[in-house]
């Protein structure tokens, strides 16, 4: 019964997000060589920055919100703060992300569970800062798309494939190989930040985030 | 709680103040808004128009970086985004906080700066003219203070200047000013 539950679940986002519960088939990747693996790193900034995101997000069941988004980043501390603002200005979420975890500063219904807060920093932490270890396995097609596979204490897995040119995507898959997130990031980049970026959540909620860049600083 | 403040300005200066705003049934604005925030070396800029009819219809609408649009007549407060091509309610944010604003700017634009429930007010004649709100207990967690600032011309705001606790700010330019034009009434209604 549990089972059939969990199945009606991931059918609803299925039907409500188009893909959603799929093992893509693993890849079997020609190893690069070291100087390929700087490529694996591309799509995080590496200086100090901010933005501004115009974000659309889709819950299931079709209701929408749109936001800014406001993220400033100090990689080399692996720090991450995220705003959440209403278009008038009212701040709903102010969170901190940083070797230290989570410190929430401001939260305002319906953004006020740990587990949004928790969520969202995870989110903001796939976009825009690369793992911590080095990747198990990278590699480069003959079209220049770059393939890197990165595989936590626990299991899951990350894996990024693209090019400045054609676009990145960012796969999340949880132990069981199942894809819990995927990120799409399409140029054209401003000063290391893709222009559109589309996330899409399978599990354990299904949600949708479309974010437009529209205030890059470095 | 709205208390006029004795030594700032006279009592005549504030009946004047308030005849200014007697005539006004109708304004018609453009607004460029600037967000201070501590996180973002640069203010956050957002533009859009405004419509107000007394005693308390208002069209907010923003244009930029995001389409969004709230409607206030009598009590009645809707919230739109622009998605996809098409206006979507709001699921609702702030949707307390939003109304009390929205209410509050309606008050501004008819000069009843005493009459706000959450805010104490403090007259300057300058020039320029600026009333100064402070926030009440409870508010002020939010909002300490509003600066309004008055144009030359009788019963015109030029500029609202927003400060919270904390250090952010924000700050409201109103332009191309239209007092009592004639617009139609389902601006009030609908997107």
């Amino acid at each position: 019964m549990i089972r059939s539950k969990r199945l009606d679940a991931c059918l609803l986002g299925f039907l409500v997000l188009s893909i959603g519960c799929v093992s893509p088939p693993k890849k079997t990747l020609v190893p690069g060589s070291p100087d390929d693996l700087p490529g694996c790193y591309a799509i995080f900034p590496r200086e100090p920055w901010e933005s501004v995101h115009r974000i659309e997000a889709t819950v299931r069941g079709g209701g929408s919100s749109s936001l800014l988004g406001v993220t400033k980043g100090e990689p080399s501390e692996r720090r991450l703060q995220s705003l959440l603002l209403t278009p008038e200005g009212f701040i709903l979420f102010d969170a901190e992300l940083s070797e230290g975890g989570i410190a929430v500063r401001k939260t305002v219904a319906p953004f006020d569970s740990p587990a949004f807060a928790r969520g969202l920093m995870e989110d903001v932490s796939l976009l825009f800062l690369p793992p911590q270890v080095k990747p198990i396995a990278w590699g480069k097609e003959t079209d220049g798309t770059i393939i890197c596979i990165w595989e936590d204490r626990d299991d899951f897995r990350t894996e990024i494939s693209g090019s400045m040119e054609s676009g990145w995507r960012i796969l999340r898959q949880n132990k069981k190989g199942k894809v819990i997130k995927e990120i799409v990031l399409n140029g054209p980049f401003v000063n290391g930040l893709a222009s559109r970026v589309e996330l899409r959540a399978f599990k354990p909620t299904p949600y949708r985030l479309r974010m437009i860049l529209v205030q890059p600083l470095p | 709680m709205g208390l006029f403040f004795a030594g700032i300005a006279s009592a005549q200066d504030w009946t004047s103040l308030k005849e200014t705003f007697r005539n006004i049934r109708s304004v018609k604005a453009e607004f460029v808004q600037k967000r201070y925030l501590k996180i973002l070396t640069k203010p956050l800029l957002s533009e859009g128009k405004l419509f107000f009819y007394i005693p308390d219809s208002l069209r907010w609408e923003y244009l930029n970086p995001l389409r969004s649009l709230m409607l206030q007549k009598g009590s009645t407060v809707q919230i739109y985004n622009f998605s996809e091509g098409v206006w979507r309610p709001e699921i609702g944010q702030a949707v307390e906080a939003r109304r009390m604003v929205l209410a509050e700017i309606s008050q501004w634009f008819q000069g009843r700066f005493d009459e706000s429930k959450a805010f104490k007010h403090l007259y300057s004649p300058g020039p320029p003219a600026r009333v100064t709100m402070v926030a009440g207990e409870g508010i002020n967690r939010f909002i300490q203070r509003i600066e309004i600032v008055l144009s030359a011309k009788p019963g015109v705001i030029d500029r609202v200047e927003i400060e919270e606790p904390g250090g952010s700010r924000t700050t409201i330019e109103f332009r191309n000013v239209e007092i009592n034009s004639s617009f139609p009434s389902e601006v009030f209604e609908k997107p």
